[in-house]
């Protein structure tokens, strides 16, 4: 334990500094922070999930460019499932199982048939595109909502209970606990030892007796179900209608989010954190008026933190070594 | 690895673009559609001839069903069609760099009246207006500079959205218990800023105590077809104690209006505001708080001009359309009648332009 802290030190101070500093802010402005830790949160959670897509990916050798598509094909079976159904439930389940269906085609054509991965993802988004487009149907509406949960207690801790346990519905709930199991599936499994191998070194993995190939392809379709729930919480929680388009990028910045959280799913999770808190203060900017700053300006704030949080603290990290490349046994 | 990532986020990038803003990530073409009424010509091979009136038009990158301004001028060029027994045929642009080339499959071919639609047309049909002097142009929401666009064979259909603005902050001002209201709103252009100032000119006009937060999306791209971030901004609002929000801006004020509809209170303590058309019709979800809509009459506009341009010489450089309110709907009955009389009032000398809503860009 005591060397666990030892080795983590900076993380922890870095940590318990940004917490005291969110507490002050939550007391000091009691009137606009906790709706900014609201909207930060609301932001982050698509990130979150698409972000632990790429995650789990690329530490099993996959890179996945096609997140972007795969939330908006869920974004649309989810919503349509569900207005046509007359049921939620059956809109969630069209969701995730779309999700789980793009990773699966990913995951095909890249690890079986040895296609670049990148041309794979980018075939999937366009499709995605095309698809979701084309059948677009306008004037549609949802059978319902999708149940706010507010945990009992834990809702009613100031700031940290309120923003993440209160308030939002259960997939945001799912989001925190899919980073947690995610990090301790990588790092304390016998699952996530393999998965990391493959991502790095697929050959010795192949001479230690996994099954590259397998556990890709297994991993990459599993993740797809996070990117359904990413697209579905677009199209069905956070708004309550399909548009083209509706994901707006948010697929790529996951990827950013991933980098810049060093494929580490915690860190993703802080990152896509950070990212909703600065677009929170970028738009409270406008909202309060005072400076006069075009809004131009301020939205490029989200983007002018990345870089600079690329450039300083995510500027040693190191993707998985095998990342983008399919494994070729050598024997064949 | 690295050199992956070097081809794959401009290719990346390149693809979210292409994803946004309504168009459909195919990078070359446009879609095309023609239709004609009974007796009218049934194609455009004698768009030439003087007898035949042939009605062109262009989409912002948006679609003909977009629920907001492109369907609105679709709407109003094919009754005017309809009406005149002319040719009909639209474009939907996928990509800002097409506009002049979507355009010029028209003038090639001689068609008699072209509208363009949206803000950011604007210099592409003034130049395509110099290049063609015998097809008529008509700009939806555009402002030409009278010292640089002299034809005579263009006009701008321009609303006033600063005073559909103003009556629907006027409305807001007398409604709101918390004398504080919300705008969210699209990208930071002249027709979005006028119902924006106009709708704070109104409400302030209304209750000189009420505040008025404000936000543009800021991004270029999407920043009409992003509900999600609408969405996001109107809870915070809410959450910030605003009690009526106004969403303009295609399908990003759209989610907000359709966040304010989820909230427990809406109907009773809270309330939203829709823009462009009635949107109690357009947006079906948003229908549990929308009191009424900031609406600018588009498609009576377009057919109005396209008339105009059939039978002769445009008014000017700039035609004016109409704009208003829509109806209460379901809330005719929430609204007290003393405030229904008032911004009726407001209305009414907006309309006899006695009242100004003193708004400048």
């Amino acid at each position: 334990m005591a060397a666990w802290f030892t080795k983590n030190r900076t993380t922890l101070a870095i940590g318990l500094a940004v917490l005291v500093a969110a507490y002050v802010f939550y007391y000091a402005k009691h009137d606009i922070a906790p709706s900014m830790y609201g909207a930060a949160w609301g932001y982050a959670i698509p990130l979150v999930l698409a972000a632990l897509v790429g995650v789990i990916g690329e530490r099993s050798g996959v890179v996945n460019i096609g997140i972007e598509g795969q939330m908006l094909l869920a974004a649309f079976a989810g919503f349509f499932g569900a207005a046509y159904s007359g049921s939620m439930i059956v809109g969630i389940l069209a969701g995730v199982g779309t999700g789980l269906i793009a990773g699966g085609f990913l995951a095909l054509t890249t690890v079986r048939w040895r296609m670049d991965q990148i041309i794979a993802g980018v075939v999937l988004n366009i499709i995605a595109t095309g698809i979701t487009s084309f059948y677009l149907k306008s004037g549609e509406i949802l059978p319902g909502v999708i149940p706010n949960v507010d945990v009992p207690y834990l809702s009613e801790i100031p700031l940290l209970g309120e923003t993440f346990f209160g308030g939002r519905s259960a997939i945001a709930l799912v989001a925190i606990a899919a980073a947690v199991i995610v990090h301790l599936a990588l790092f304390h499994t016998r699952w996530g030892l393999r998965t990391r191998a493959a991502g790095e070194y697929p050959s010795a993995a192949d001479t230690a007796g996994i099954n590259v190939e397998r556990l890709r392809i297994v991993n990459v379709t599993i993740a797809g179900s996070l990117a359904g729930l990413a697209g579905l919480y677009l199209s069905m929680d956070a708004s309550a209608s399909f548009e083209r388009g509706i994901t707006a990028g948010r697929g790529f910045l996951a990827l950013a989010i991933m980098i810049m959280g060093a494929w580490r799913p915690l860190r993703a999770l802080v990152m896509a954190l950070f990212f909703g808190f600065i677009n929170a203060v970028a738009s409270q900017l406008q909202q309060t008026g005072g400076f006069n700053v075009p809004p131009q300006l301020t939205g490029t704030l989200p983007y002018v933190a990345t870089l600079i949080v690329l450039a300083v603290a995510a500027g040693r990290v190191r993707g998985p070594a095998a990342a983008g490349q399919p494994y070729v046994k050598k024997d064949q | 690895m690295k050199s992956r990532y070097l081809v794959a986020v401009p290719a990346a990038l390149a693809l979210a673009l292409a994803g946004c803003g309504g168009s459909t990530g195919t990078s070359g073409g446009s879609t095309d559609t023609g239709s004609a009424a009974a007796g009218a010509p049934t194609d455009d091979s004698k768009c030439a001839d003087a007898a035949v009136l042939c009605i062109g038009l262009v989409t912002d990158t948006g679609k003909v069903d977009d629920k907001s301004f492109n369907q609105s001028a679709h709407e109003g060029a094919k009754a005017a069609a309809e009406q005149l027994k002319g040719y009909y045929k639209y474009i939907e642009t996928q990509d800002a760099k097409d506009y002049a080339a979507n355009m010029q499959q028209f003038t090639n071919k001689k068609y008699d009246v072209v509208v363009t639609v949206g803000f950011l047309m604007t210099d592409a049909t003034a130049a395509a207006a110099k290049a063609s002097p015998d097809t008529k142009f008509i700009g939806v929401d555009q402002g030409y500079d009278a010292t640089k666009v002299t034809e005579k064979n263009i006009t701008g259909l321009v609303f006033p959205e600063d005073q559909a603005g103003y009556g629907a902050g006027y409305l807001a001002g007398l409604m709101t218990k918390t004398n504080q209201l919300g705008q969210v709103l699209g990208l930071e252009i002249p027709p979005v800023q006028k119902y924006a100032k106009g709708f704070e000119a109104g409400a302030k006009a209304a209750n000189p105590s009420v505040k008025v937060s404000t936000v543009y999306h800021p991004a270029g791209d999407n920043a009409f077809n992003d509900p999600v971030w609408g969405a996001g901004e109107a809870r915070k609002m809410l959450a910030q104690k605003a009690d009526i929000i106004f969403g303009a801006g295609g399908n990003t004020g759209n989610g907000a209006l359709q966040e304010v509809a989820k909230n427990s209170g809406a109907g009773k303590s809270v309330f939203c505001i829709g823009v462009d058309t009635d949107q109690w019709d357009t947006v079906p979800a948003a229908q549990p708080c929308l009191i009424t809509s900031a609406e600018k009459l588009i498609s009576k506009g377009v057919t109005d001009t396209i008339t105009t341009a059939s039978k002769g010489a445009f008014e000017g450089l700039q035609t004016l359309g109409q704009a208003g309110l829509s109806d209460y709907h379901d809330f005719d009955a929430t609204i007290p009648a003393d405030v229904k009389t008032k911004v009726a009032d407001i209305v009414k000398q907006m309309e006899a332009g006695t009242l100004k809503t003193g708004v400048t860009l």
